[in-house]
């Protein structure tokens, strides 16, 4: 007798052991952990010593619910874990357009609000899924000691390359490098979205010859500025800051920055959403994020975290009211249904 | 590459397999049973679901194949992937081909040198080699004082160039086909050489009529290595070279990581997986893939 195996349920098999078999160590893992561990997605490295410090010992010690953290954040891995039913993390973070796209495709879970209290935090920094966490910026950086007498103080000044005459780096990210190019076009900030596309495009050709290398990576645009391999460069400012600790003749612009503010969330569907949810509780108060920011030069979302802060050491942030005033913020709600298209466009014109 | 080294062991079992006297007609079956297991489950059904996903995620349809082909974007993606592998391939051959002849023929400390220069350059993680690419290329590297040490003037541009990518991929590809000629190259019995010496050979003649042909298997499976490794190469374009020499791996992250578009990435495997195919297919027709298992 011969068994006849559908061509669907075989696929169906595929797919649940190829998801078994990538999320294996979770379910070894979840076995026999306690009850009341809450798994955290972090970045690994200096971001998760910071999170240990501020956030996680503090809430282990107030509330006996452990955390295990697992690294590094993957927007793929969110939507793995929510399809497969499967899940290694329960929390995470993102900056606020992928945020978005997650929450276009479904994979967040809406707020648990038994456990959240809506007014307790700026209207900006909440909505039905998650809660404003840190902000990070896309700054202008250059090297003083290529330019003594002052550099570039704007994009229409990066764009200058009579007035600036030096290699320059941009990020290889669609939609920061195009809103850029309208800055630098005289676009004023709060009129940026929605991205004349054309308009950026056609300002971006012009800047294209001199620009020696695009970065993808953090680490890749810290040694490309550290080393004056570029003279200017558009990059993030606590990457920027940490060069500056350690040394680097480097200036900061807060003209023109790029605001980008970072989610907490919980995946849709994990079996431990209340614990997520008294954690990011316990994550989102000024006084952790206070402590957060003060070991990371990153801002704290929310403005009431400045009380805990000292004013040197808020000097290093991109979300002080005073820059908030010179920076925009992407538009989410309309880049996430058309960044694909986007993305496509730019890495088209890019490798034309 | 992950189908070539799966594959080994499955083949290696067959030899071993075959038939000792009657009655041992199910042994065989049953010892290929693991390793057919291991393969159908990591190798088969993973890509029957790549397969699957991309011809229904987020609808069933074609669109996603329509628009590889239809964007110039993608078909250019592709053909600078196999047209960099295959460069890539032919200069590690050229590097490696007299390098492996030498550490194997030569049997004193230089070939020993030799190869630990090559093991180390082989342990030593591919990205600190790509780092190490960046130093050397930058404009305060050494390649640049030299430059400048003999008045030439200003440097020429070195790093963020198709050169310095591919430059990269070499350097570290290139071990791999060290390894693969000098193991090859190490079986070949030297009495042949000598034979052919006594029978009237110049030393160029039995290089070409006994030792080249005796080394092929070396050649086919480095090659076929070195360009299938090549085909997944990610970081070091990146940090190398320009936006214009995008590697497909590098489409694919992007389409899964920041887009979620899982279902695209999973047609451009495909394609990728298809084309590979279609390459090695050619390659079995004219040279025998059989060369591979020496």
């Amino acid at each position: 007798m011969t068994r006849i195996i559908t061509r669907r349920k075989l696929i169906h098999g595929a797919g649940a052991t190829a998801a078994t078999l990538a999320l294996a160590p979770s379910i070894i893992r979840g076995a026999g952990a306690q009850e009341r561990t809450v798994y955290v997605n972090t970045w690994g490295g200096s971001w998760t010593a910071a999170e240990e410090a501020a956030y996680f010992k503090p809430f282990t010690a107030k509330t006996g619910i452990r955390v295990r953290t697992v690294a590094p954040v993957s927007f793929a891995k969110l939507k793995a874990q929510v399809q497969s039913g499967q899940y290694e993390w329960d929390v995470s973070g993102l900056g606020i357009v992928e945020f978005s796209q997650a929450m276009h495709e479904g994979l967040l879970e809406p707020i648990d609000h038994s456990i959240i209290d809506r007014t307790q935090y700026p209207p900006q920094n909440i909505n039905q899924f998650g809660v404003a966490s840190v902000v990070l910026s896309t700054v202008l950086v250059y090297r003083k000691d290529k330019f003594p007498n002052g550099g570039p103080q704007s994009w229409a000044d990066f764009w200058d390359v009579k007035k600036f005459p030096g290699n320059r780096c941009l990020y290889d990210r669609s939609f920061t490098t195009l809103a850029f190019a309208l800055l630098a076009d005289g676009v004023p900030a709060d009129k940026l979205y929605p991205l004349d596309l054309d308009r950026a495009f056609k300002k971006l050709n012009e800047i294209k010859p001199h620009i020696k290398v695009w970065w993808t990576q953090g680490a890749q645009s810290q040694q490309l500025i550290q080393d004056g391999e570029v003279d200017m460069i558009a990059m993030w400012n606590a990457r920027a800051q940490e060069l500056i600790d350690r040394g680097a003749p480097l200036e900061i612009v807060w003209n023109g920055a790029e605001n980008y503010t970072s989610f907490r969330f919980v995946a849709k569907g994990t079996p431990r959403a209340k614990l997520a949810w008294e954690y990011l509780k316990f994550a989102s108060q000024p006084q952790q994020e206070a402590a957060f920011c003060s070991i990371l030069p990153y801002g704290p979302a929310n403005p009431k975290a400045f009380d805990y802060i000292s004013p040197e050491v808020a000097a290093k942030m991109p979300s002080r009211p005073d820059r908030v005033k010179v920076a925009y913020q992407p538009d989410a709600e309309w880049l996430a249904p058309r960044l694909g298209q986007i993305r496509e466009r730019f890495a088209q014109w890019l490798a034309s | 590459m992950a189908g070539v080294v799966t594959a080994a062991p499955a083949t290696a079992t067959g030899p071993a397999a075959i038939p000792q006297g009657p009655g041992a007609g199910s042994v065989p079956w049953l010892l290929l049973m693991p390793a057919t297991a291991a393969l159908v489950l990591l190798f088969v059904l993973p890509i029957g679901y790549v397969l699957l996903l991309s011809f229904t995620d987020p609808q069933v349809s074609l669109a996603h194949y329509q628009r590889i082909f239809a964007v110039p974007l993608y078909t250019r993606i592709l053909f600078n992937t196999f047209a960099t592998s295959l460069t890539v391939t032919v200069i590690c051959l050229l590097l490696a081909y007299p390098l492996a002849y030498v550490i194997s023929r030569r049997n004193d400390w230089i070939s020993l040198v030799l190869l630990i220069c090559v093991a180390v350059c082989f342990w030593t993680g591919f990205i600190v080699r790509t780092y190490a690419w960046l130093v050397i290329l930058g404009n305060k590297g050494p390649v640049a004082a030299v430059w400048q040490g003999l008045g030439l003037g200003a440097p020429p541009q070195l790093l963020f160039t198709s050169f310095a990518s591919t430059l990269g991929m070499t350097h570290i590809l290139l071990p791999y086909m060290v390894l693969a000629l000098y193991s090859v190259m190490k079986k070949i019995d030297p009495n042949l050489l000598r034979a052919a010496a006594s029978l009237g050979a110049r030393p160029n003649a039995a290089f070409r009529a006994v030792f080249l042909p005796l080394s092929l298997p070396g050649v086919v499976n480095g090659s076929i290595l070195v360009f299938t490794i090549c085909l997944g190469f990610f970081v070091t374009p990146i940090l190398l070279g320009t936006p214009k020499d995008m590697m497909i791996s590098q489409l694919v992250n992007q389409q899964i990581e920041e887009l979620l578009a899982w279902g695209f990435a999973s047609a451009i495997a495909v394609v990728l997986l298809i084309a590979t195919s279609i390459v090695l297919a050619i390659y079995n027709r004219f040279v025998g893939l059989d060369r591979l298992w020496g």
